[in-house]
């Protein structure tokens, strides 16, 4: 329950850094997900969970504008977590990524308000990411 | 075309003349080779085929599920297969029949593997056989071969296994175990006052009761190495191997206990008035001469002695270990 | 022999578990129906501490579906399912358009086809993460007891390391289990170690 990592960079404070918080059992996909947005966004903070449960202490916490949630991981599930999230904190965007695209779960996320991405995690996943957090309303 | 053309037959005879669906599509899916098996079945002769897109070529629907194999097949270069249980009649293929009858789609079995032209382009290349005459073979010979060979080593009454298959494996089991040096148990099993039973309850309530007692005793084994076997009569046997003597005799109260559970009405067998097993164990690493099942027999017979429904463990060779108990 | 870190091993899940979801929908496209599968753990393992224990195989017979594929590694790879299970599935899978009593001829290539699935998805989605290409060839089933199968697996002297992916499959409402083992030689275990850390080395 402990692995939560902050990566600060030396850029200085503004309003446009973001806060993203990653959520995937996977150090690996966590490692990609960063290495991804932090080539796109130097800037921005980026804190790790590898649970649902941990995720829902994090956003209590440090209230981060973004989040990318894996489904399958130990505990509750990610679409749950994300649920749990969006129900107290609507103005969160979550990018729930899944190797599942099945229809039943790309429906399951639109009704969270969320949307779902395909892995492998990509430069064009990592593109369709941003464009959601960026540009949805 | 140089090597094909070189030798004795031409190849696209040889296409031509074999007795499945043989067509090659391009990366764009487009129809490069299609020989006559296909033509016939399909009704479109080559020149109609040739240089348009597969699933343009016919009338019909080809079905989604064999255009996303294909779409995968060149995407990821790996061979896939279409089985007809699972898809039946992907492509609008016939058989020739009798003129004015309804005509039902062939059933199909495809396969489709990724191969490289001559100019480095990936294509693939399908094979359709019609699977409606493979379908009656197997049938036959299934209903034959499997139905015996399954009824020669299994016990019809119980389904567990039968004394034939006990003996080949329990020879195989001794074997390995000598060979490996690790320790097998042996558990025989008799179901109490099961005679007094069978003339109290009659015949079908016993072999009712046999029944029970052989599922209930399946029901503990979990491994692959372990069996249990109708013996004889009312009598069982299990062979298990890589058990700890802690661990057996643990095991065989469980066997005693899962029948005793079982609460199956026994008015002739006291004191419980239910239908109970006696278990005999032996354990060990089998030597020279030893005899497993002799043992596991003789405690058996001991547990009978001292009044039923127990479990009594004899050691493989009277060892020190054994002097110590 | 090229040891597996923590990290290698979590690559490999994460490699298997994209390929359990691709295999997924293809399979949910074919029954009309969600499908669920998932790569719970993956080990790398000596042939020889191999055992029923490990591929959690229990009691009876299993079918196995194998492809031998190469490309910057070689390998066997087996998909092996309980008999009975696979026959379960695979009379799901043709939902109402057979009979139970059709089913067992057409059992082999039903198998082929899904362990096609499974298997060409697991390893389309390795070539495409660790960049690079496989060829395969087509599956082939046959059915054999834990027994057999895990005599084969230690005998196989060429080929002492064993990749097992355990893999949890869920079709309309039956689940079941089975393990993906991988068969490999050292220089292809220590091929696939090189591509990890090619892969490693452009994400940290």
């Amino acid at each position: 329950m402990s692995s939560l990592t902050l990566v600060k960079t030396n850029m200085p404070v503004d309003s446009s850094i973001k806060k993203l918080l990653i959520v995937d059992d996977s150090k690996v996909s966590r490692m990609l997900i960063r290495t991804h947005i932090l080539a796109r966004h130097p800037e921005w903070v980026i804190f790790e969970a590898v649970c649902g449960e941990d995720a829902i202490e994090l956003v209590d916490n440090e209230r981060p504008d973004y989040c990318t949630m894996d489904i399958n991981m130990p505990g509750i599930s990610g679409t749950d977590a994300a649920e749990r999230i969006l129900s107290k904190y609507p103005s969160m965007k979550i990018v729930i990524f899944s190797a599942n695209i099945q229809e039943t779960h790309q429906n399951r996320a639109r009704s969270l308000g969320s949307i779902l991405v395909a892995k492998p995690v990509t430069e064009k996943s990592i593109a369709l990411t941003l464009d959601y957090f960026t540009n949805s309303k | 075309m140089s090597t094909i053309s070189a030798k004795r037959f031409d190849m696209e005879d040889i296409f031509n003349s074999l007795n499945l669906g043989v067509c090659v599509v391009d990366a764009d899916s487009k129809v490069l080779l299609w020989n006559n098996w296909i033509a016939k079945h399909s009704d479109i002769k080559e020149t109609d085929a040739l240089n348009r897109q597969f699933e343009k070529v016919f009338s019909e629907s080809v079905s989604p599920a064999f255009l996303t194999a294909l779409k995968h097949t060149l995407t990821h270069r790996l061979p896939v297969v279409l089985s007809t249980a699972l898809h039946r009649t992907p492509l609008p293929l016939y058989n020739a029949s009798e003129a004015n009858q309804q005509q039902t789609r062939m059933y199909q079995s495809i396969t489709i593997t990724p191969i490289q032209s001559q100019l480095n382009e990936s294509c693939c290349l399908i094979q359709v056989t019609d699977s409606s005459t493979s379908i009656k073979r197997e049938k036959m010979l299934r209903s034959h071969s499997e139905i015996l060979k399954k009824e020669a080593t299994t016990d019809s009454l119980t389904d567990i296994c039968n004394r034939r298959f006990f003996d080949a494996h329990y020879e195989m089991a001794i074997a390995e175990a000598k060979r490996q040096k690790h320790p097998l148990s042996i558990f025989m099993v008799d179901i109490d006052f099961f005679k007094p039973y069978n003339d109290y309850y009659g015949h079908i309530a016993g072999d009712n009761a046999i029944k029970q007692v052989a599922s209930a005793l399946k029901s503990q084994l979990s491994r692959a190495t372990d069996i249990v076997a109708r013996y004889g009569g009312e009598e069982f046997v299990l062979v298990m191997p890589h058990l700890p003597q802690k661990i057996a005799e643990q095991f065989a109260e469980k066997l005693r206990s899962a029948v005793f559970n079982l609460a199956m009405p026994h008015i002739n067998s006291s004191p419980f008035h239910r239908v109970t097993i006696s278990v005999g164990l032996c354990t060990g690493i089998p030597e020279n001469d030893d005899n497993l099942l002799n043992k596991a027999d003789a405690a058996l017979y001991q547990a009978k002695l001292k009044g039923r429904n127990r479990c009594i463990c004899l050691p493989l060779c009277e060892t020190e270990e054994y002097l110590e108990q | 022999m090229s040891s597996l870190s923590e990290l290698h091993l979590d690559a490999l899940a994460e490699i298997f578990s994209i390929g359990a979801g691709r295999a997924a929908l293809s399979l949910s496209e074919i029954v009309g129906d969600e499908v669920h599968i998932s790569v719970p753990y993956v080990q790398v393992i000596n042939s020889e501490d191999i055992n029923a224990t490990t591929l959690s195989l229990n009691s009876g017979r299993f079918g196995a579906v194998s492809q031998y594929f190469s490309g910057p590694f070689n390998a066997e790879a087996v998909l092996l399912f309980t008999e009975e299970q696979a026959l379960k599935i695979v009379s799901d899978m043709m939902g109402s358009q057979m009979g139970i009593d059709e089913l067992a001829e057409f059992e082999h290539e039903a198998m082929c086809e899904l362990g096609n699935i499974i298997l060409n998805a697991c390893l389309s989605a390795m070539a495409d993460i660790l960049h690079f290409t496989l060829e395969s060839s087509l599956p082939s089933y046959r059915v054999a007891s834990a027994d057999e199968i895990l005599h084969r697996l230690k005998k196989n002297s060429n080929q002492p390391y064993v990749m097992v992916l355990h893999i949890d499959l869920t079709i309309e409402k039956r689940h079941t289990t089975g393990n993906l083992v991988f068969l490999l030689s050292s220089t292809s275990l220590t091929n696939l170690v090189i591509h990890i850390n090619q892969f490693l080395g452009s994400i940290s």
